[in-house]
């Protein structure tokens, strides 16, 4: 190889230099994060670019098949129907005093899939946008809050379904009816609860995630542990012992973020007196959205500067 | 001030004989120190220099060592520059010498791994390789472009026919992208990312796409950008349109810098750099 000129170059400019240089002409250093609140005020700038970007990814989702977005509805259904015969039909034992068991498991799976998907969704939001990141000089945060938001807005179609399925449930034979009553009006707001509460978690794990993309393999394992412990299938509370029911463990158990939200909205439906409203439930169900959301936000906000960085 | 204006003139002397192609020289806008890029690759072997293949030995005695899943690839090692408004900087070099890497961090697109870059104000990348979803229609693609390029809503809204019509879409607008031809993408790229004018403007290879008719109507709407753009950087192969649009040139080579002057000093000394080394490749072949 030859004939690369060797010393063609003029002298460069120090870092220091350049430093000075930069700060006379009034510029501005790229790649420095901005401060937390011009960073709320520009992503929320970018409120339409998140909607449409969901939008139109919620719309890709279901694409290319002859049902198309019906198998958004299709998919928790058949899933909810395998959990049903097999907790509901096959394992009588498993009843735990619940009034309707197949009601119990739909309302839990369906739940608790929302904000399982939203996490992992976040999980790996950066590393599967990256030639949008690599494209387009925009607030970062828009990335994992429009795969999230994709996920809320495939869930309206699946609440609906969900509200359908249970109400059925209630002619099954042999399990308690489930009657209409004017709390099944609350279940979208306790649905937005506990989306805007999976959304801080997937924030939080998509700044972990974009590093380290082994995350998306662990973190829906611990996910699949959190299904059991959260009660999903089987009523949680009613496992622990009465002797147990005072120590610090049950009440972690009973009162983490997911148990809360599967009971706030299965008390919703109103048909079991097992599960009742309280003031305590949707306080938490309060403070563990807007908490968990506002701590996602900054933690993701404190690398803003790395993502799009191999 | 008189203070940059002497740095300019120690850094590109003659400059001022290039008057016939461009705007006068305005006030920095770019400022480049020191940045390396790094990038991590996971998987590939370890060693993997080429042409040295380990002995049966050494392969033996490595067979048990855990190997290292990351690989760091060096694609920019040290580069510092600085641009103005008016200047139209081209950057020059083969395939893999970190010209596009170089580009998308002075973008503010790729984090450098060190070194720090200033700008006057957010560049804008124009390039074929915008992103765009191929299960969505044309039209979905253009506001979602639109939307990421900083526009609000009513600015696309308006813009969709005109983006359209630019790309020569015609009803293939309201197909899925994965039904059109890689002409008919690669010119809705172009299109998309041309909506805004940015004060930075840089051109990633973005002028060899469509026909010939095509390339003629996109270089004509590179000019009208260009016109409105302070500074320009342009990343091309070819030696022809680098000349034609730019002032000075700067020549990548494995992520180093070589050279930086005035285009056709650059382009002329790259030239020959390229010949000698097609001649000395093809002279290998034949033996």
């Amino acid at each position: 190889m030859s004939d690369i000129p060797q010393g063609a170059l003029s002298p460069r400019l120090t870092s220091a230099e350049s430093a000075k240089v930069a700060k006379a002409a009034g510029l501005r250093q790229m790649g420095v994060r901005p401060n937390l609140l011009h960073y709320i005020h520009l992503v929320w700038n970018r409120r339409s670019f998140i909607w449409n970007l969901s939008a139109s990814k919620a719309y890709t989702k279901n694409q290319g098949s002859y049902l198309g977005q019906a198998w958004n509805i299709l998919r928790p259904t058949l899933d909810a129907l395998v959990f049903i015969i097999l907790f509901g039909f096959g394992f009588r034992a498993g009843r735990d005093g619940v009034a309707n068991i197949a009601a119990f498991i739909v309302i839990g799976t369906f739940t608790f899939s929302f904000m399982q998907g939203l996490i992992t969704s976040g999980v790996s939001s950066i590393r599967s946008n990256l030639s949008l990141v690599r494209s387009h000089q925009f607030p970062r945060a828009v990335v994992p809050l429009s795969v999230c938001m994709t996920d809320v807005v495939l869930f309206a179609q699946k609440l609906i379904a969900m509200l359908v399925i249970v109400f059925l449930c209630g002619f099954l034979p042999g399990m308690g009816h489930v009657p209409l009553t004017w709390t099944w009006l609350l279940t979208p707001v306790v649905a937005a609860l506990s989306g805007i509460f999976a959304m801080g978690v997937g924030m939080f794990f998509a700044r972990l995630g974009a590093r380290t993309p082994d995350l998306a393999n662990i973190v829906p394992f611990f996910l699949n542990l959190l299904r059991f412990a959260s009660g999903v299938m089987f009523s949680i509370s009613a496992r622990i012992s009465p002797a147990n029911h005072d120590t610090w463990w049950a009440r972690i158990i009973e009162y983490q973020p997911f148990a809360v939200y599967l009971n706030l909205m299965r008390a919703c439906f109103g048909n079991d007196p097992n599960f009742q409203m309280s003031t305590l439930m949707w306080v938490l169900a309060v403070v563990y959205a807007v908490g968990f959301f506002v701590l996602g936000f900054i933690f993701f906000w404190g690398a803003e500067e790395t993502y799009g960085r191999e | 001030m008189s203070d940059e204006l002497d740095y300019d003139d120690e850094l590109h002397p003659g400059e001022d004989l290039k008057e016939v192609k461009k705007k006068e020289l305005g006030d920095l806008s770019v400022v480049v120190d020191d940045v390396h890029i790094t990038y991590r690759v996971f998987g590939g072997k370890r060693g993997g220099t080429a042409g040295i293949k380990p002995s049966l030995v050494s392969r033996m005695l490595e067979a048990g060592r855990p190997k290292p899943p990351v690989t760091h690839v060096k694609a920019v090692r040290g580069v510092s520059f600085t641009a103005r408004r008016g200047e139209a900087v081209a950057i020059v070099g083969h395939n893999g010498s970190g010209k596009s890497t170089l580009l998308r961090a002075v973008a503010g697109l790729l984090p450098p791994t060190s070194g720090t870059i200033y700008t006057a104000s957010e560049p804008a990348l124009l390039g074929v390789n915008a992103a765009l979803m191929p299960k969505l229609t044309g039209e979905r693609n253009i506001v979602v472009g639109g939307l990421a390029l900083g526009l609000n809503y009513k600015e696309v809204q308006e813009n969709v026919q005109n983006v359209a019509d630019f790309a020569e879409l015609g009803d293939f607008l309201y197909l899925p992208m994965n039904a059109y031809s890689s002409g008919m993408s690669s010119r809705l790229r172009f299109a998309i990312s041309t909506i805004t004018t940015p004060d930075i403007l840089m051109i990633d290879e973005a002028l060899g796409t469509g026909d010939a008719a095509f390339r003629a109507k996109s270089t004509e709407r590179v000019e009208m950008v260009r016109e409105n753009a302070g500074t320009i950087f342009f990343v091309s192969h070819s030696l022809a349109q680098v000349r034609k649009i730019c002032t000075r040139a700067l020549w990548l080579d494995q992520g180093k810098l070589v050279m930086d002057d005035d285009v056709e000093v650059v382009a002329d000394a790259y030239e020959v750099f390229m010949r000698n080394r097609k001649k000395a490749r093809s002279g290998g072949k034949v033996v």
